[in-house]
């Protein structure tokens, strides 16, 4: 489900604000910059109010940011909705215990680490980042989270590429943004 | 652990603008103590003949005195520092041997630590005329934005290089062994905007002073485009 089908008036505003940058960070790709959206207060305040909205009074306790832009978003809403915020980070970043989750890259691999301890099983947990394209990273934060027995009540992402997919691998798990881009 | 802000004042020699940086951190590294020497930065000082004015100037000042640091967690310490104090997580000879790593992780598990850590900034920065809150990256970008969402200003990521989509500038900076690089988008700080600078620690300030740089040059760059018209 996405707000961009519901019209909430506050939408196009955000949506207007997002700079495309045409073959970044190579030829062919059109890069969807969020710096644009930070630099309006308004428009940022809306689209944190947004996801607040739909997850205040749920029992989320953790929101998960993927590294980086992930932590833009997540900690604002986890302030909101009283949950702690958890960084899903690039690997050697987190100084204790971690555990792991790799993923596949259009070449090659990656891995998305996670402190041991920050998340209890049964806790409600959402896992937020700026976009979602192939869902390769989102997919990798689900996993985690799951792996120490979590519950992912949806993945949360300011935009989604459709074309890509992503939705796809999110093995049916709700998957809620505020734009698209096709 | 002990937050600390420093004060910084920028002599900027391009008339008729002045503006002001100031540098916020929650933690103070451990391996300083309250009685550490203050340090001064300064910029080189270019002038140009064909152009007709003189690059900023950046001291930065981080001192004992009344006057320039000031820390949360003196005399008459706010009753929430403490509570955060404790929610850092010391992990010692991370990344090497013979660091102890100050981790906010564990901070961030505190949901009213959290909550306070944010607020104390707020209520020293609300109604301060202040535009622009620039945090640097990661962690920078964990404590900038409800700042800045709380103070009506706007957030500008200050990140490593080729990391930024859009036209930037860059400012380079001495780590132990060699160097690294800071960027920042063209357009996204004017002239006469007053600006924050936040991260989660401030040890030897190289990364800090990058940033507040950048903010300077950006502006000077800025004049500098006025001047030829």
């Amino acid at each position: 489900m996405s707000a961009y089908r519901v019209q909430d008036p506050r939408i196009h505003g955000i949506k207007t604000k997002i700079r495309v940058v045409p073959n970044f960070p190579k030829p062919g790709i059109m890069f969807q910059d969020i710096t644009t959206l930070l630099l309006d207060p308004k428009a940022f305040k809306d689209t944190i109010d947004l996801f607040v909205e739909r997850y205040k009074g749920k029992n989320i306790s953790v929101v998960a940011g993927i590294e980086a832009r992930g932590f833009i978003f997540g900690p604002p809403i986890a302030l909101a909705i009283g949950a702690k915020f958890v960084p899903l980070r690039k690997p050697k970043k987190l100084p204790g215990e971690v555990i792991f989750e790799e993923y596949t890259l259009e070449y090659g691999k990656d891995r998305l680490e996670m402190h041991v301890g920050a998340v209890e099983p049964g806790e409600r947990a959402l896992v937020v980042d700026d976009l979602i394209a192939t869902g390769g990273t989102l997919c990798a934060a689900m996993n985690l989270l799951e792996r120490v027995g979590a519950e992912v009540v949806e993945c949360a992402c300011v935009i989604e590429l459709p074309d890509l997919q992503g939705r796809k691998r999110l093995s049916g798990k709700p998957l809620y943004v505020l734009v698209e881009y096709h | 652990m002990m937050q600390t802000t420093s004060l910084i004042r920028c002599s900027n020699l391009l008339p008729p603008s002045r503006f002001a940086a100031v540098a916020a951190s929650p933690l103070l590294g451990a391996s300083f103590t309250r009685s550490e020497a203050s340090f001064c930065v300064q910029l080189p000082s270019t002038s140009s003949q064909n152009y007709r004015f003189t690059h900023s100037i950046l001291r930065c000042v981080a001192s004992n005195s009344v006057q320039g640091r000031q820390m949360a967690s003196e005399d008459g310490q706010d009753p929430r520092i403490s509570r955060i104090a404790s929610a850092i997580r010391v992990i010692p000879d991370f990344p090497k041997p013979g660091i102890l790593f100050q981790d906010i992780t564990t901070l961030l598990l505190d949901t009213k630590a959290f909550r306070d850590t944010i607020d104390l900034f707020v209520e020293r920065y609300k109604d301060k005329n202040i535009s622009v809150v620039a945090g640097v990256e990661a962690r920078g970008f964990i404590f900038g934005p409800p700042i800045a969402l709380a103070i009506g200003a706007k957030f500008v990521p200050m990140r490593k290089p080729n990391k930024l989509p859009g036209e930037v500038i860059s400012e380079e900076y001495s780590l132990e062994y060699g160097t690294d690089k800071m960027e920042m988008h063209v357009g996204a700080v004017k002239a006469g905007e007053r600006a924050l600078v936040i991260d989660d620690l401030i040890a030897t300030g190289g990364t800090l002073c990058a940033a507040i740089k950048l903010l300077g040059l950006h502006l000077a760059c800025y004049f500098l485009q006025s001047a030829l018209g």
